[in-house]
């Protein structure tokens, strides 16, 4: 998988090739949520699945689908797999 | 293959976050809200600020007391529950299916 930030591009052109990725969704709040990212919209509007919830490291709740209003998002980073 | 022209393909078959939040209409969903709030009712309406009416709403509000004396952290929830709400919707973080109990 070609990382997205191979290359100059803009926010949007990111966010677009990040769809399926498992990524990290940080908010204001400081709470982390991880997931598959389903879908997000230019407001940062995001629809995660099979979402966890981690707050101060630790996992605190899991969700099968999540919607997150991008207010609160602070950043959205896409996870490095491991092998 | 070089074009010279720009293609422009309207992506309208991918479905925005608001599209997957139909779906849940009529259905009992979970809402985190700031505050240290939840909310779980039956989604009759929203918009796209997520301004919502719930129905059937039990409202939980989680405070954390700090002991002055051992400084453990005591976890109080106070629940109520409300026929019909309107939430506003900038004071909504989360929107999820309800979750099974016993996590």
């Amino acid at each position: 998988i070609q990382p997205a930030m191979s290359r100059k591009q803009t926010p949007s052109e990111f966010l677009k090739q990040i769809i399926g990725r498992p990524v990290v969704v940080k908010l204001n709040s400081g709470v982390d949520y991880r997931g598959v990212l389903a879908c997000l919209d230019g407001y940062m509007n995001i629809a995660l699945e099979q979402t966890e919830e981690y707050v101060n490291g630790q996992l605190k709740n899991k969700y099968g689908d999540a919607f997150i209003r991008g207010n609160n998002v602070l950043y959205i980073s896409t996870q490095k797999r491991r092998a | 293959m070089a074009d010279d022209q720009e293609q422009q393909v309207p992506v309208q078959n991918v479905e925005e976050p608001l599209d997957l939040i139909r779906l849940s209409l009529d259905e009992r969903i979970y809402v985190k809200m700031r505050n240290e709030r939840e909310l779980r009712g039956r989604l009759n309406a929203y918009d796209q600020h997520l301004n919502m009416i719930l129905g059937d709403v039990e409202e939980t509000v989680t405070t954390v007391e700090i002991d002055e004396e051992t400084f453990e952290e005591i976890y109080k929830t106070t629940k109520r529950n409300i026929p019909m709400l309107f939430v506003r919707g900038d004071g909504v973080i989360l929107v999820s299916p309800p979750m099974r109990t016993g996590t």
